[in-house]
């Protein structure tokens, strides 16, 4: 099972369902850490998805939540969003914007 | 003693014992930025880790290049034992020179020997360090200069601004919006929406990056500063894909454009004043469009957080010059100010030839104008050593008045969101108040009711003091000097 990770400002802004994120790759390696821009079911819970990932989320200042969630990735986009520089990125993606 | 590179400052750093080299393999995830942290937090040396995890031999990462006043003052051609208020007068008097860079042909630039284009452009062929755990990601840049341009005038800026792989060939970053770079961003790319080309140079000469930390004025260029405190021109060479010119002698320079319609996350990480704080997501995206470096390249990394580290050690001495400089320009009768490194940039000792309330305020006229990256001032007269932090607290504990001494300016849109105090709202509005704590006796107050201090200096006339010098062997009195 892969595992990934990925940044929310607050643990409670983190919904379950279809959306967009970004997420990163945490396979060993020489490129730990890259950066993948999908559209992801996500869950809580690993039984409502079908062969998830393990999605490990931390907050704004890189607190690890306890419980990773399980992300089962559909669709993989150009690692960017529309926006212009210093544009909040997470209000871009709560937008769909992207897509 | 001008240095041309890095590694020439590497090897007057192994010879006064100042750095030490790693040879034992270490992971660039986490490893490494442990290492640094925990050796900055015993004042120890510059550190050169020669194996990495993942990584071909020769690929290599350091730390705390000068991230002590020891290493400051070797950078600057003094002896490592220059108190602090030597380094402050040795680089305040070299800025008073400027010697332009000089343009050295692409053969002879040594930061050319190797060369990524296009599709080869791969940024995980370097080992760039997860720093923290719990950062957003692998920062390359974070002892860096990055170089960007004005086309219309021509002045290109030097900044230090921390940048993260993203990708393979893209690169986010957080220059703040009231950076220089996002002035002339603003200004001159943006309205047209055309990409920004920039440079993030990796381990240039010593005193290139010191000069990236410092707020030298709009439309100068630091490079012109660095040849005055160097003593001798700095060679550039210029960019494979723009027209910006970059130190000839790094080791890595990455080449991109900032996008003016694409955003991607970046951070959060731990940053200057010793925090991860919530200083994410809305940042810039560079699309990174060649790499150049030297053979056995030389990653520079500062393991940043709590002071002290290169980046509280630089700006003490950058900011407070130019601090000065700003000061006098306001009218201030600014005799001395200090950045202590413990304070990193937050808290400002300013010393004055007279106080009291219309100085002070002056002061905090000046901090508050335009960008504010500091918030506590304390403003001491001429017969406290600014340098000296136990006199500095005397004076402060014991000259500022709490109702009469204190003064507040409260203002949107210019603070530094980087401050940790500040709630997620005031640092999304830039939101702040600076203060400024008035610890000098107020003018007004005839000479005969100041109250004297009583130390061994200053109530004894010299007479008693001569005396008491003269005889000191005699009392047997050992002080372990």
């Amino acid at each position: 099972m892969k595992e990934w990770l990925t940044f929310t400002r607050k643990f409670s802004d983190l919904k379950e369902g279809r959306r967009e994120l970004f997420i990163k790759d945490l396979s060993e390696g020489p490129r730990k850490y890259d950066t993948k821009h999908v559209v992801a079911t996500i869950s809580p819970n690993r039984e409502n998805l079908k062969n998830p990932d393990v999605l490990w989320v931390r907050s704004e200042s890189g607190i690890k939540l306890n419980n990773p969630w399980y992300i089962q990735i559909e669709e993989e986009l150009p690692p960017y969003v529309p926006g212009r520089p210093w544009q909040d990125v997470f209000s871009v993606l709560e937008k769909g914007e992207a897509r | 003693m001008p240095f041309k590179s890095h590694r020439d400052f590497f090897d007057l750093l192994e010879k006064e014992g100042e750095l030490v080299k790693v040879k034992k393999e270490v992971s660039w995830d986490m490893e490494v930025g442990a290492i640094g942290r925990k050796v900055y937090e015993s004042g120890g040396p510059c550190l050169l880790f020669e194996k990495i995890k993942d990584y071909p031999e020769g690929f290599r990462i350091s730390n705390g290049t000068t991230g002590t006043w020891s290493r400051v003052a070797l950078a600057l051609g003094l002896p490592k034992n220059a108190s602090i208020k030597e380094i402050y007068r040795h680089y305040e008097s070299g800025l008073e020179r400027r010697i332009p860079p000089v343009v050295i042909p692409r053969e002879k630039a040594p930061c050319k020997e190797n060369i990524l284009l296009g599709d080869e452009v791969d940024l995980y062929k370097f080992p760039a360090p997860m720093i923290h755990e719990g950062d957003g990601g692998r920062y390359i840049g974070t002892w860096d200069l990055v170089v960007c341009k004005e086309p219309e005038t021509g002045w290109t800026n030097w900044g230090m601004y921390r940048f993260m792989v993203h990708t393979k060939d893209y690169l986010t970053g957080w220059p703040q919006t009231t950076s220089q770079l996002a002035f002339i961003y603003n200004r001159s790319y943006l309205p047209y929406n055309r990409p920004m080309p920039v440079a993030v140079v990796l381990g240039a000469d010593p005193l290139s990056h010191l000069l990236a930390t410092a707020p030298i004025r709009p439309f100068e260029d630091e490079a012109d500063y660095a040849g005055g405190l160097n003593g001798e021109p700095i060679e550039l060479v210029q960019c494979e894909t723009s027209d910006l010119l970059v130190p000839a002698h790094a080791e890595i320079v990455i080449e991109g454009e900032v996008l003016p319609d694409k955003i991607a996350p970046d951070g959060p990480f731990g940053e200057y004043p010793g925090y991860r704080s919530g200083t994410m997501a809305s940042g810039i995206a560079v699309k990174v469009k060649a790499i150049t470096y030297r053979h056995n390249p030389i990653l520079t990394m500062i393991a940043l957080g709590t002071p002290p580290d290169d980046s509280s050690i630089a700006a003490s001495l950058t900011a407070a010059v130019a601090m000065k400089k700003g000061l006098m320009r306001h009218g201030v009768p600014v005799v001395d100010v200090y950045v202590p490194p413990e304070g990193v940039t937050h808290l400002i000792v300013v010393g004055v030839k007279r106080g009291g309330e219309e100085v002070a305020r002056k002061v905090l006229d000046y901090f508050t104008l335009r960008r504010v990256m500091t918030n506590k001032h304390i403003v001491v007269d001429e017969d406290v050593d600014v340098f000296n932090m136990a006199e500095v607290l005397h004076a402060f504990a014991t000259r500022c008045h709490p109702g009469k001494g204190i003064f507040l300016e409260h203002y949107e849109g210019r603070a530094n969101s980087l401050t940790p105090f500040y709630s997620p709202e005031e640092r999304s509005r830039l939101k702040g108040v600076s203060v400024v704590f008035d610890s000098t006796w107020p003018p007004a107050w005839p000479e005969e009711i100041v109250p004297i201090k009583a130390s061994f200096k200053t109530i004894y006339s010299p007479e008693v003091q001569e005396k008491v010098e003269k005889n000191w062997e005699s009392y047997g009195i050992n002080l372990g000097r």
